[in-house]
C-alpha cells in the first residue's frame, strides 16, 4: 500500500521513523554470503580480512544497507519502492558482535505542484555510536 | 589475482560499458535473502515483490565477478533510486557503465553506475557504486 494523502500531510520535519536493531553475528554474515552469492573472503575468512589489514571478517555492505532499505519500506511502505532513493557513504564496518541501530528523521518535505519529496537523514550506528552507514534517504510521492 | 583479471581491471577507463546481464532470482533465492536480512514485511511475503537491495545486490555481484575485485577492495558510497516494483517472474537486465575512474596515490577510486530494466524495457532500479581500489591490484 502507497501513502495516502492524509498520511503524506501528517509528516512533519523532525519526525523520527521507527527504528530498527539488528545484530550481526559471523552466522548471519554466512547466510547473507549465500543468499546473496558473494563469498568474498574478506568476510568470511578471519585470516584473509587480518592480512587485507582488518582486525577480522567484516559484514557486507550490502546486508546493512538491506536493514535501512527495511526501515525506510516499513516506514513508507509500497511508496519507497516505487519512489525511493538513497544516497550513502559506508563509514566504518560492521563486524560480527556489533549491534546496529538503523535510525531516520525526516528533515524536510517539499511540495511542489504535482509531487511531494520527503529527505529524510539516515543512519546505521553500531553500539559504541561509530557511524557504519550515514546519508540521505528521498521519498518522492505523485500527488496529482 | 590472475592475469587475465589484472587485464580487464586496467580496461576499465570511463565510459568502458559493461556487457548486458540477465538477472534472476527465484522464489527459493528471494526467500533464503529475505532470512538472510531478517525482512519480515508483508509486502515481500503477500505480494511476491522481490526486494530491491536483494536485485541490486544481484547486480553488483555480476558486475564485480566480470571484472574481478581484488582483496582489499573498499565499498565506500552506494547511490539507489528505486523506480519500480520488482516482481517474482520479471525478466530483468543489468546495463553498467565505469562513470568515473581516478587514480589518487596508491589508490584507485572506481565508480559504476548500473540500470536494471524489466521486460517491458521500464528501469525499475538505477544505481551508482563507488570503490576503493589498492593501485598495485588495479592494472597499474
Amino acid at each position: 500500500m502507497a501513502l495516502n494523502r492524509e498520511q503524506l500531510s501528517e509528516l512533519r520535519e523532525g519526525m523520527e521513523l521507527p527504528e530498527l536493531k539488528k545484530t550481526v553475528t559471523r552466522e548471519k554474515i554466512k547466510r547473507y554470503a549465500e543468499a546473496s552469492r558473494d563469498f568474498n573472503p574478506i568476510h568470511l575468512d578471519q585470516e584473509f580480512a587480518r592480512q587485507a589489514g582488518l582486525d577480522g571478517t567484516i559484514a557486507h555492505g550490502m546486508l546493512i544497507l538491506a536493514y535501512l532499505s527495511e526501515m525506510m519500506t516499513n516506514a513508507f511502505q509500497k511508496t519507497w519502492l516505487t519512489g525511493g532513493k538513497l544516497n550513502v557513504r559506508f563509514r566504518t564496518p560492521a563486524r560480527p558482535g556489533d549491534t546496529i541501530r538503523v535510525s531516520g528523521r525526516i528533515r524536510r518535505v517539499e511540495k511542489n505542484e504535482g509531487e511531494t519529496t520527503i529527505i529524510c537523514e539516515v543512519l546505521c550506528a553500531n553500539q559504541a555510536d561509530e557511524a557504519v552507514i550515514t546519508g540521505e534517504a528521498r521519498i518522492t510521492v505523485r500527488t496529482d | 589475482m590472475t592475469n587475465k583479471e589484472n587485464s580487464k581491471l586496467s580496461q576499465l577507463e570511463t565510459g568502458y560499458q559493461f556487457p548486458p546481464s540477465s538477472l534472476h532470482l527465484d522464489a527459493e533465492a528471494v526467500s533464503a535473502y529475505l532470512t538472510a536480512v531478517e525482512d519480515g514485511n508483508h509486502l515481500y511475503r503477500e505480494d511476491n515483490i522481490i526486494p530491491p537491495l536483494a536485485i541490486a545486490a544481484c547486480a553488483m555481484k555480476a558486475l564485480f565477478e566480470d571484472i574481478g575485485l581484488p582483496a582489499g577492495t573498499i565499498h565506500i558510497s552506494q547511490e539507489l533510486e528505486l523506480s519500480g516494483i520488482i516482481n517474482s517472474g520479471d525478466s530483468l537486465t543489468s546495463q553498467a557503465i565505469v562513470k568515473r575512474r581516478q587514480t589518487r596515490g596508491k589508490l584507485n577510486m572506481l565508480t559504476i553506475g548500473f540500470g536494471i530494466l524489466n521486460q517491458q524495457q521500464d528501469t525499475v532500479l538505477t544505481g551508482e557504486t563507488s570503490l576503493i581500489l589498492p593501485a598495485a591490484e588495479a592494472g597499474q
